[in-house]
């Protein structure tokens, strides 16, 4: 018996995002040892989520309507817009429950060095939302290293003539862990970002 | 086994979940790829000493033929934070990180690259920005001329004669009469201003500091930019990345 069928599924399978050959055959190998019914079942929830799931129409969240669950809330504040990177940054905020404004995500971040420019991003959607009106502040939420500040920078650019309110997510120390062991980078800059007392 | 050396971090590639492979050009190794685990968590040991042009310390774990080794340990020598911050600089950096990248065959020892790369992030740092579009055009034509591909526009490549025509596929100008050879008949070429020859002739002469000392107008810098851009695109065979980032940024701004 050909093990093409095998192989298809190992060269399907390094596409997604960290897995290499090796991971690859162990999950290929794996699934043909599952029962049917639950290899199936991953198989059916891809295939439902190509289907059903989709990009909001406003700001790029994962949804299974037109618009997502967030901008459908009418009891968010719309005067601000929270800009994340991917949809799983989105989830986090969510949890921490603090934030009541809505989002944008940009579905990256951007990258010289990569290739990854303002174009390939939810960016100009970004810029047509603030036009739009009806919005105080813009939070800058993208991840505090190069590619997130470069993004974020880029941005503040775009946005500066516009007129509305950009704030960044402050730098700071990780909670539970000791100042010796902080780099000199995210030392000084959780320094300038001190809050008063 | 571990060893000991310092790198200057070029680029760094998500891997799986929380992982990053970083690609450091290092005096004693030259050009590596390097694993570091875990290094994208919040409360990663490593902090920012991965971050793109960050000059550290660096341990590395396994053996030095492999091609990729773990990361231990990082201790930064020198953030250059302030070229990250700052946008412009931080896209003509890496420009000349990719253009390094493209050109340098990996684990190749090269002290004076190393060098010679350390001393244009510590000028860039501390340039002030109305200098910064000559420097980085400056900075490029020094990078190329290290790596022995700077191209030829002072005079003619075959006779040495005047010439303003570029040939993208030879690398270099050639004068009418050199054209004449059916090799080069036909083929693209473009028209270069005097002022460009001259600032580019100069760049190619003098270090850094000298030729920053200079003022050519922006209409020379950006003809310089073009014509260095096709020479890299005909070398590598490909246009890089950070360029067709800066030319689409370009129409991104326009465009508001
Ligand atoms: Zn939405
Ligand atoms: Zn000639």
């Amino acid at each position: 018996m050909s093990s093409g069928v095998v192989d298809d599924l190992i060269t399907e399978l390094t596409r997604l995002p960290g897995i290499g050959r090796k991971s690859a055959q162990r999950l290929a190998f794996f699934l043909m040892g599952m029962p049917d019914a639950e290899a199936l079942s991953i198989a059916q929830a891809i295939i439902r989520l190509k289907d059903k799931a989709r990009f909001c129409r406003n700001c790029f969240n994962i949804t299974e309507d037109e618009v997502c669950s967030i901008c459908d809330d009418t009891r968010r504040d719309t005067a601000q817009i929270c800009v994340v990177e991917e949809p799983s940054n989105l989830i986090v905020i969510e949890n921490t429950k603090v934030y009541k404004g809505l989002y944008h995500v940009l579905l990256g971040a951007l990258s010289p060095i990569d290739g990854i420019t303002p174009e390939r991003l939810k960016i100009n959607e970004l810029i047509e939302r603030v036009k739009k009106g009806g919005v105080e502040e813009v939070i800058i939420a993208t991840n505090p290293n190069t590619k997130g500040e470069t993004t974020a920078q880029y941005i503040l650019q775009l946005l500066k003539p516009l007129g509305v309110k950009v704030s960044r997510i402050a730098y700071g120390l990780p909670i539970g862990g000791d100042i010796e062991f902080a780099d000199e980078v995210t030392l000084s800059k959780s320094l300038q970002g001190r809050n008063q007392m | 086994m571990i060893t000991k050396t310092e790198g200057i971090v070029l680029k760094t590639l998500k891997y799986g979940e929380a992982d990053l492979i970083v690609t450091y050009l290092t005096p004693d190794r030259g050009l590596i790829r390097a694993f570091a685990k875990s290094s994208r968590k919040t409360k990663s040991r490593f902090g920012s000493s991965l971050e793109p042009l960050t000059h550290a310390r660096i341990a590395l774990w396994g053996k030095e033929q492999t091609s990729l080794s773990k990361i231990t340990q990082a201790d930064i020598l020198n953030s250059f934070h302030p070229i990250r911050e700052n946008y412009n600089d931080f896209v003509y950096v890496s420009k000349l990180a990719e253009t390094l990248i493209s050109f340098t065959p990996e684990a190749i020892p090269n002290i004076r690259l190393f060098a010679f790369f350390l001393n244009i992030l510590n000028i860039i740092k501390d340039t002030d920005l109305q200098g910064s579009t000559s420097l980085h055009i400056i900075s490029q034509i020094r990078l190329l001329k290290h790596l022995g591909f700077a191209p030829r526009l002072s005079s003619c490549g075959r006779c040495g004669g005047m010439s303003h025509d570029f040939y993208p596929d030879a690398g270099t100008t050639l004068c009418p009469s050199c054209v004449k050879d059916p090799r080069h008949q036909s083929k693209p070429f473009v028209k270069i201003s005097n002022q460009a020859i001259h600032f580019y002739s100069h760049c190619i002469e003098w270090p850094i500091d000298k030729s920053n000392r200079l003022k050519p107008n922006q209409g020379t810098l950006a003809e310089l930019s073009g014509i260095l851009d096709r020479h890299v695109s005909f070398m590598l065979s490909k246009k890089l990345m950070t360029s067709k980032f800066i030319e689409n940024r370009g129409t991104a701004s326009k465009r508001q």
